[in-house]
């Protein structure tokens, strides 16, 4: 469904001098400097998968994401989304996928909700039973009845985000980007968005492909992830796997037998060498373990055996976490950079 | 007062170095006047063509060529992006981020606005003279006059701030600011005596145009740069009702500002 | 191809409706942007008064003649105005603060699709109004009897000033492609364009060939006018060539800067 064949692009940014003599120099004088946001890569996402795309140093989400849509040109390499080069048949391709960029509204700013899908259904030649069809299922799922007739402008974060939600999936794109888009939605919503994907998917066999920060969101809505790394695929499967090879995991507990946070920090940390402990000042502990020394069950067993446990969850791995052991020890993601996206 | 000053500095620096990012901005900027100041000037000209001496007004052919060119770079002075910028925060919402600062947003304001006046001087006034300096003959002031031009030509820059705060702040009325900036630009242009000086006016005009804060923002300056007055007393007097119309538009300014905060409040933002 | 154009038309129609429905939501907005015009051209005309008053004739113009330019000038500026002022936006912001990327992944061509944000933009009916009236006043007071081939071509004349002026307003906003904000380019532009409403006669004569060969905005009012006042054709052969061209080159300029659309910005 979607191909990526050795992509590339470069940007040329303007090197700005800090300061004021620094702007007054660059009034006459102006360097640039390239910076590769895209280096050289190469995927390919089957059709009807629900793919998180992940990655650092180089993949550079967005711009990728950006050319897969069609709003940018490749500097080298090509892609194919259903057998189309996007940028070459942007409104072909446009037909058939459907977008949200977080931080950027693709509505009508002054207009309203309504007003903007009924513009939509015009432009993408909705037929009608698919459009009252879809027009009922966001007004089930995202409630959105309740936007009235203000215009985009004036709703908030969280409101505009459900209206961008439903605009990209109104004409039954067969393959939805989506870059940030759980932004300013609460759990509730996200569970809806969560069903309204699951919807596309099983009914119509959408392709969709997410970025973004948060692994919660991700894991709210991807199956799968696909990692890439320096050009390369560094890891592609289910997002359960991906989880899985994280090189630290937690546990958070409560306990209820008055040991002093001090001294059950010294106990983990004494009876689980490798493992650190860091009470919280409201008594709850979390401990962290390295995944290739202890296995969860080892870890809760000695605690279930040292402590009277009142309360325990193990958090989802946090993405830097995951990320560090599949790139290897050599690098740190910490510094990975976006480009100029 | 000093250290209070100070904490206004950053936004005159910061003014400045937003608008040196856009190098090219300050070339059109001069086409733009030069081509503005050309309608005017070859417009009067064809007028004035043919005519020894003083013609109407009293002008000659190079005080009046003079006068519109000079006119013109005084307007691009008066343009310090105050109104659209303003308009565009409170449209934005903007405004409600900068209440929490702990400066006041007219007064950050117009330091902000002081480099963009410094540069669009050095950077376009300057060459637009010299290039109309070379196609037309222009008339050489008396150093006096030039004193009084300059101390005319700031109490200028202050009226035009709070003209244009002013109408940025009809964005708390208006979504249209940009009609609203419309109509302030032609009206301010005619009755200031940028296109026709108020000498070549008809008397209820002219008087109206004399009644009128925007007098000192074009005709009066350069009244005082061509030496068209009646003695000091005239020219004192010429920069009293400067002074006083630019008092009493900062204190309308203060005013309206705080009352707009009050709706800013109520509607929440 | 037929279907395309069709498709087009439809959808014109259907987004001309959605901008009068807009501006019926926003009712102040039309009239201040109309009224401005207005303001703006009644100063305009005052300015011309004002001249006419210590002289009877300038660059051998008469006051009637100028006032006829002056309405002229108004009617292509007005169809242009009521069509393509979305293209302000893409050179104040579109391409700074990233938007422009909505365009591009409509399917819909980008121009039409940024066009038809804002179709019948109110400020231009103000200056059709009032060129309009500018024209069959100063054309009635001049006795002005047009003849049935002068009567035919007028509106094809409007239409290439204003397709001109189209041309030339894209050209400039599509140079924010490189430039991020072209608005000032724009504003000089327009500023440029004011030279249409006067005679050309009275300029000097670089002034005069900068606005016929590298900006025509001559050939928006000048050359028609003298052309409907007088029945000279001077420079009017020339209107379809530089108009097709001025088209040409814009667009040419705008596909490259779609191509070579960076979606940066803050």
């Amino acid at each position: 469904m979607i191909v990526a064949e050795r992509l590339v692009k470069e940007f040329r940014l303007a090197e700005r001098e800090p300061g004021l003599l620094g702007s007054l120099r660059t009034l006459f004088t102006r360097e640039y400097r390239v910076v590769r946001a895209v280096d050289d890569v190469s995927f390919e996402i089957p059709a009807g998968t629900k793919t998180a795309y992940i990655g650092a140093n180089g993949a550079g989400k967005s711009t990728t994401i950006k050319m897969l849509t069609g709003i940018m040109t490749p500097t080298s390499g090509r892609c194919l989304v259903a057998g189309l080069e996007p940028y070459r048949h942007r409104q072909r391709n446009a037909r058939a996928i459907g977008v949200v960029f977080g931080q950027r509204s693709q509505l009508w700013w002054d207009l309203s909700v309504p007003d903007s899908f009924r513009i939509l259904r015009r432009i993408y030649d909705i037929p009608e039973p698919v459009y009252r069809r879809n027009l009922t299922l966001f007004r089930d799922l995202l409630d959105i009845d309740a936007l009235g007739t203000t215009p985009v402008r004036q709703l908030s974060l969280g409101q505009r985000m459900r209206a961008e939600i439903a605009a990209s999936l109104l004409h039954d794109p067969a393959v939805l980007f989506w870059d940030e888009p759980t932004i300013g939605l609460d759990m509730v919503l996200k569970d809806a968005v969560r069903q309204l994907v699951n919807r596309a998917h099983r009914e119509l066999g959408t392709t969709v492909v997410l970025t973004s920060h948060d692994i919660a969101d991700i894991a709210a809505i991807c199956d799968d992830a696909l990692v890439v790394d320096h050009g390369r695929v560094v890891h592609q499967g289910t997002l359960t796997d991906l989880l899985r090879t994280a090189d630290h995991r937690s546990v958070v507990f409560d306990h209820r037998d008055g040991t002093a946070p001090e001294t059950a920090r010294q106990r983990i940390e004494a009876g689980l060498p490798g493992v650190r402990a860091t009470p919280d000042d409201r008594g709850r502990i979390r401990v962290d373990y390295p995944t290739g020394r202890y296995t969860s069950r080892e870890v809760l067993a000695f605690l279930l055996d040292r402590f009277d446990l009142a309360d325990w969850y193990a958090p989802e791995p946090g993405l830097e976490d995951v990320l560090r052991k599949i790139y290897g020890r050599s690098r740190t993601p910490g510094t990975a950079h976006e480009g100029a996206a | 007062m000093i250290t209070r000053l100070r904490r206004y500095l950053p936004f005159a620096t910061s003014g400045l170095q937003s608008l040196l990012q856009y190098r090219s901005m300050f070339a059109m900027t001069a086409v733009t006047a030069a081509a503005g100041a050309a309608v005017t000037v070859f417009l009067w000209r064809a007028v004035y063509e043919g005519t020894p001496g003083r013609g109407p007004g009293g002008f000659t052919v190079q005080d009046i060529t003079t006068y519109l060119l000079v006119a013109q770079i005084l307007q691009v002075l008066h343009t310090n992006r105050v109104d659209d910028e303003v308009a565009a925060e409170v449209y934005r919402g903007d405004v409600a981020v900068m209440l929490v600062r702990p400066v006041s947003y007219p007064v950050m304001r117009f330091f902000a606005c002081l480099p963009v006046v410094g540069a669009n001087a050095v950077l376009v006034g300057l060459p637009v003279l010299g290039l109309f300096a070379a196609i037309v003959p222009l008339t050489a002031p008396r150093p006096a006059d030039l004193l009084l031009f300059t101390v005319s030509t700031a109490l200028s820059v202050l009226l035009a701030f709070c003209v244009n705060l002013l109408t940025g702040m009809t964005g708390f009325l208006t979504t249209n600011t940009w009609g609203v900036r419309m109509v302030k630009q032609s009206v301010v242009a005619f009755f200031a005596g940028q296109l026709v000086p108020l000498a070549l006016m008809p008397d209820p005009l002219a008087t109206l145009a004399r009644a009128l804060p925007f007098r000192g923002m074009v005709d009066g300056p350069l009244t005082l740069l061509l030496g068209r007055y009646d003695g000091w007393a005239d020219a004192a007097w010429l920069l009293a009702q400067q002074v006083a119309w630019a008092a009493g538009l900062s204190l309308l300014c203060a005013a309206l500002w705080r009352a707009a905060l009050g709706r800013l409040e109520v509607l929440g933002g | 191809m037929t279907r395309t154009v069709a498709r087009y038309l439809w959808l014109s129609f259907f987004l001309g409706g959605v901008g009068l429905h807009r501006l019926a939501a926003y009712r102040t907005d039309f009239f201040l942007g109309a009224g401005a015009f207005l303001v703006r051209v009644g100063i305009q005309t005052a300015v011309v008064g004002l001249v006419f008053r210590q002289v009877p004739a300038v660059g051998g113009w008469s006051y009637h003649e100028v006032l006829f330019l002056l309405g002229f000038s108004l009617l292509p500026r007005g169809l242009d105005h009521l069509f393509t002022d979305q293209l302000w936006e893409l050179g104040r912001k579109l391409i700074q603060r990233g938007e422009f990327y909505r365009y591009l992944v409509r399917p819909v061509d980008p121009l039409f699709s940024l066009l038809s944000e804002r179709f019948f933009h109110p400020d231009g009916l103000g200056e059709l109004v009032v060129g309009a009236v500018l024209v069959g006043y100063a054309g009635a007071e001049l006795d002005l009897s047009l003849t049935p081939l002068q009567w035919a071509l007028a509106p094809a004349l409007v239409l290439c000033g204003a397709l001109l002026h189209t041309a030339v307003k894209l050209f400039f906003a599509s140079l924010s492609f490189w430039t991020v904000t072209s608005l000032p380019a724009m504003y000089a532009a327009s500023q440029v364009s004011e030279f249409s409403a006067y005679p050309l006669d009275i300029y000097h004569p670089s002034l005069k060939a900068l606005l016929t060969w590298v900006l025509p905005f001559a050939f928006t009012a000048y050359v028609p006018s003298v052309y409907l006042l007088t029945g000279t054709t001077g420079l009017l052969g020339w209107l379809p060539v530089v108009t097709v061209g001025a088209l040409a080159l814009a667009l040419a300029v705008w596909r490259r800067g779609v191509n070579r659309y960076e979606m940066t910005g803050s």
